[in-house]
């Protein structure tokens, strides 16, 4: 019996047919063999296309349906739905990608763009001859995500997953939870402090009894899938115990000799190698700074609840999903860049904001009172070479709101912020109004031609050609400079490569489509939340924590998930197990079987993703790609290189 | 007038259907919730499925829009009441919203109507068709737009002469010029508001010239005119049908302005301009595009690179804000400014002028509320309560908001709004059962 196939041709509004002649293509395709019916659409995808094609499904005993328009990456899922809707197996459908592979690749050439277009509509005919009714593959899902991360972002996500009734596995590397946020004082919008926002959060996180927290934690391995991902953690251990005697903790502090920077203060400050939480960090403990400590012993003798005998643990998660929380790392400019490391009181906008948190009544840098402070936009964003070419799209509010505080907590402040055009978006523009009432001066500088900061005489000037003032150069000279610096991709992505995920051009972790599926990636299963994606302030953070929370759900809720049937499949009698596929495999989907006569290989049908990257290192042609086997690629091949 | 419909129960309300209101129905849904969706328009998709391309990425708008569109309207677990208000929601028992919606009629049976357009084609009234945003005309027997969902009639009553034309030709006899106002009662857990924005006028803004020159169109106009369904194909001036080459854009049109009473930044302004920019140069290669700006905000992801590109591509950035439109004899406009750079009053001559008009909170909600306080910010955008852990939050628990309904918003910024007010709506239906 011959196949039915219906093909339909998408103008995409325009998108295919400035460039390709969709009629002329739908005239060259209609009299192949099997063909039975096409037809041209504006807008496939909408809605009223939607229900035509339905109706021509059924209306002409269709059994397969090809649409040649955009990327399957956008809408597949869409027509497999139609040919389920109209009766058929979803399998029954095939995507032609004739916008990105085709219109939008040869928009200079329109004939050739046509010619290329029923080329690629004729290949997808040839393979859905063959093309057969598959089952989706079930698996069940378990109603647990990890999440990973625990600043702001991670926590409230493992909240928002809690309150939909999940497990939550909350798996935070540094000893304390909190992040960045725990740093901060008081914040835009609603002037509350970063330590009570994230005391908040822990405040909340304990009431829920499905929390479980680890600190000090890492994921080591990671083996599984969507559904059932197997991870498996290693946790530092805790030299002072949980509850201590806290004078003698006080006493143990005292007496360590080694002296290293603080971190939370962005090395403003000091601290030992035995050290206590930050208050806003949590939970309250004392820990030791095992890469600093030299294990003297000194602390030992004052306090009986320190104990190095203590060894790491490991432990083995069972989850659903996976939410990646793991924030950013602040950026540090150059040695030198605008004086920074050779000028002393040139700091950076954290260090600026922690400095306004450590001085009470009187701002005071290295010994000298500050009163006129500088604040240069831009360090480490929109560069015009190199990875930052980014806007960081939290600074320019983040530093107008310091510098307000900062006027507001100390006497006689002037403010003088050099910018590269302000950005306060939405809402935040009140700050910058509020500045500028306030008498605060603003200069903006050419793109091309940044302000510099200098040294004579021990006083520091920053010079700049202002377009605000018909472009005269103005020479400042400040108590103090503040660089606005930007956020920036964490340099330890030890985690995120572990589990593979793709980073975009700027070295963020990349969502799959930044509108369609904004907190999804390519592993089916692990979402992205907050900032390691991109800048963000806090409250978006927050948004789009929540938002991955409720994707995780969605794949966790139902106890199962389907998965695509494309997947590998060997031919046992053929295979002699050579070890070359198992090599090849980057997902460890390939496992070995040993019966009495013989050993091969075997896909494991949940982890497989159907790349095919096993298929040619075979040297007996003992796997084939289901619904891509190697007599569907070969007629496609052969399509393609017609005349 | 027909009786109250008896009530019906949903786990959970949305009043809204464009991107923001679609997401958080299909999130709630997908996760075993049913859910009213109630839209006030003719078709649902908002402002957003009536875009060209979009920022920063140029995929066509209605190429994301209708997946998600023709997703909601054939979920078994999402009602879509189109044409409707939501007239009064107030507390009742059991931790449960009460909800009145009026359906208004749309004189033609929806399940019947297959969108032929044979009404359209005969009905012999003539309007300005509002979904091309007053560009060209519609009849008063219309399908709101060629991808609206549901792509069925409806009857422009204002403007029906009840001549029957459209009666005699509809071969599904589904024209019903008897239909009434329906009332229906909803009972639900949740209520998720996904009200959108609206455009600023620039009629507020006798300087500008908008309604009085023929050539200062609104930004929404131009969007129209770069869309797929474009109503003329190319790029026309409306006072005389030619092709323009030298565009300006005037940004910030009713934003960062205290004199038209709107003190914020809209967000999307000067990101859809560059757009727009970009887009036009493809469209009329030959044409010069300007942009006057005071500030460019391009801070999203991809954003100062989109900006960039523009600036490669030889659009013309001016940094100032005009202060007056004046027309020529030949329907040219004179724009006046001082360019900051040089600190200088300069007068420059445009073919045409788009206003890029902001964003402005959508009050339809104020008076929604019976016996409940929801709280507005200074700007009339719902208020969040508590804005930075949980963001969709208003001032009454169980109602969440999502979206341009708190204030200016880009589309990925809606669409993880959405996301987190159909977490705390899933959540608060949990744990209220």
């Amino acid at each position: 019996m011959s196949k039915k196939i219906g093909v339909y041709i998408c103008s995409c509004g325009g998108n295919i047919s400035d460039y390709v002649d969709v009629e002329k293509v739908k005239a060259a395709i209609e009299t192949e063999e099997n063909v039975a019916f096409s037809k041209t659409a504006m807008f496939a995808c909408s809605d009223a296309s939607q229900k035509e094609m339905e109706k021509d499904i059924q209306e002409n005993n269709l059994d397969d349906v090809i649409v040649a328009s955009c990327s399957p990456k956008l809408h597949l899922t869409t027509f497999r739905a139609v040919t389920v809707r109209a009766g058929l197996n979803k399998f029954s459908y095939y995507h032609a990608n004739i916008r990105e592979q085709v219109s939008w690749a040869h928009s200079d050439d329109k004939s050739g763009a046509t010619e290329n277009a029923i080329h690629v509509v004729k290949a997808a005919i040839a393979k859905m001859r063959h093309a057969k009714p598959l089952d989706p593959i079930i698996i069940r899902s378990k109603k647990a995500v990890a999440v990973i991360g625990a600043g702001v972002s991670g926590m409230r996500a493992a909240i928002g997953l809690a309150k939909m009734e999940c497990e939550v596995y909350l798996i935070e590397r540094n000893h304390f939870i909190g992040g960045h946020t725990a740093q901060w004082e008081e914040l835009f919008p609603s002037e509350e402090t970063g330590r009570d926002i994230i005391t908040r959060l822990y405040q909340e996180l304990l009431r829920y009894k499905n929390i479980k927290l680890y600190t000090g934690a890492r994921i080591v391995e990671n083996s599984g899938h969507i559904g059932n991902f197997i991870l498996k953690v290693k946790i530092d251990p805790l030299f002072v115990h949980e509850n201590p005697d806290i004078s003698e903790v006080e006493k143990a502090i005292a007496v360590c000799p080694v002296t290293v920077p603080d971190a939370f203060n962005f090395n403003l400050t000091e601290r030992k190698a035995i050290y206590r939480n930050h208050p806003g960090e949590f939970p309250e403990r004392t820990v030791v700074d095992v890469q600093h400590c030299t294990r003297c012993g000194e602390c030992i003798k004052v306090c009986k609840s320190i104990d190095f005998s203590k060894e790491e643990t490991s432990l083995e998660l069972q989850v659903g999903s996976i939410l990646f929380a793991t924030g950013f790392d602040p950026y540090t400019p150059g040695e030198n860049e605008f004086g920074y490391g050779q000028i002393p009181n040139v700091i950076t906008l954290p260090q600026f904001m922690r400095l306004i948190a450590l001085n009470d009544k009187r701002l005071i840098v290295n010994g000298k009172d500050i009163k006129k402070i500088a604040y240069i936009y831009c360090v480490g964003s929109r560069q015009p070479d190199g990875d930052l070419k980014y806007c960081s799209r939290y600074c320019c509010t983040a530093a107008i709101h310091a510098s307000i505080r900062a006027r507001k907590k100390y006497q006689n402040i002037s403010n003088f912020h050099f910018t590269r055009g302000v950005r306060t978006y939405g809402k935040q523009e009140v700050y910058y109004n509020e500045s500028l009432r306030a008498g605060d001066v603003f200069l903006q500088s050419f793109d091309h031609e940044l302000p510099v900061v200098y040294e004579k005489e021990n006083r520091t000037f920053v010079k700049i050609n202002d377009i605000l003032t018909e472009q005269k150069e103005l020479v400042l000279e400040a108590d103090l400079v503040v660089l606005v610096t930007s956020m920036v991709p964490r340099t330890d992505q030890s985690t995120a490569s572990l589990f593979k995920l793709p980073k975009g051009r700027d070295n963020f972790l990349k969502e799959v489509h930044m509108k369609l599926r904004p907190v999804e990636t390519v592993i089916d299963g692990i979402t992205i939340a907050g900032t390691c994606q991109g800048p963000m302030n806090i409250t978006e953070s927050v948004s789009s924590s929540l938002s991955a929370a409720v994707k995780a759900y969605s794949y966790v809720s139902k106890g199962e998930i389907e998965l695509e049937p494309i997947v590998a499949s060997i031919n046992k009698n053929i295979c002699t197990w050579c070890n070359a596929c198992y090599e090849a495999c980057p997902f460890d989907a390939i496992n070995k079987v040993d019966e009495i006569s013989k050993s091969y290989a075997v896909i494991n049908n949940s982890i497989c993703k159907g790349c095919g990257m096993c298929l040619p290192v075979c040297p007996y042609d003992a796997i084939e790609l289901i619904t891509y086997s190697n007599r569907e690629i070969e007629e496609m091949i052969d399509m393609l290189s017609k005349d | 007038m027909h009786e109250a419909r008896s009530e019906v129960e949903f786990d959970a309300l949305v009043v809204g259907g464009g991107i923001a209101g679609c997401e958080a129905a299909l999130n709630i849904a997908n996760n075993g919730y049913t859910v009213l969706l109630v839209e006030k328009d003719l078709s649902i998709g908002g402002k957003m499925i009536l875009l060209s391309k979009v920022f920063p990425t140029l995929d066509c708008g209605a190429c994301i829009t209708t997946p998600k569109v023709s997703e909601i309207a054939r979920h078994t677990r999402i009602t879509i009441l189109t044409g409707s208000e939501v007239g009064s929601i107030s507390e009742s028992d059991n931790h449960r919203f009460k909800a009145g919606i009026v359906k208004h009629p749309r004189y033609v049976v929806d399940e019947d109507c297959t969108g032929c357009q044979l009404c359209e084609e005969a009905c012999p009234v003539n309007v300005s068709d509002q979904y091309q945003f007053h560009l060209v005309g519609r009849k008063a027997a219309y399908i709101p737009f060629s991808i609206a969902s549901p792509r069925i009639a409806a009857i422009d009553m204002e403007n029906c002469t009840l001549c029957g034309a459209c009666e005699k030709v509809c071969p599904t006899k589904c024209i019903d010029f008897t239909q009434e106002e329906e009332h229906w009662t909803v009972s639900v857990k949740t209520v998720v508001i996904a009200t959108g924005f609206e455009l600023f006028d620039p009629l507020g803004m006798p300087r500008y010239g908008f309604g009085l020159y023929k050539n200062v169109i609104t930004s929404m106009q131009m969007e129209r005119q770069l869309a797929p369904t474009r109503p003329f194909h190319t790029v026309l001036r409306p006072g005389d049908g030619k092709m323009p080459d030298r565009i300006a854009y005037v940004l910030c049109t009713g934003s960062r302005d205290t004199s038209v009473g709107n003190p914020i930044c809209s967000q999307i302004c000067c990101m859809y301009s560059i757009k727009q920019a970009q887009l036009l140069m493809g469209a009329l290669p030959m044409a010069d595009v300007t942009i006057y700006y005071i500030d460019i905000r391009a801070f999203g992801k991809g954003f100062n690179e989109f900006y960039e590109q523009a600036l490669g591509m030889g659009v013309n950035f001016v940094k100032g804000k005009i202060g007056k439109i004046i027309e020529k004899d030949n329907g040219n406009l004179l724009l006046r400014y001082e360019d900051v750079s040089t600190g200088k009053l300069h007068e420059a001559e445009h073919d045409l002028v788009v206003l890029s008009v902001g964003v402005l909170p959508n009050k339809s909600m104020q008076s929604v509320f019976q016996d409940l306080s929801l709280l507005e910010d200074t700007y009339h955008f719902i208020k969040q309560d508590d804005p930075i852990l949980n963001p969709a939050r208003t001032s009454i628990e169980g109602v969440f908001v999502a979206g341009t309904a708190t204030g200016p918003m880009d589309i990925p910024d809606s669409i993880l709004s959405a996301g987190t007010a159909s977490a705390e709506a899933i959540s608060h239906i949990i744990q209220s059962q």
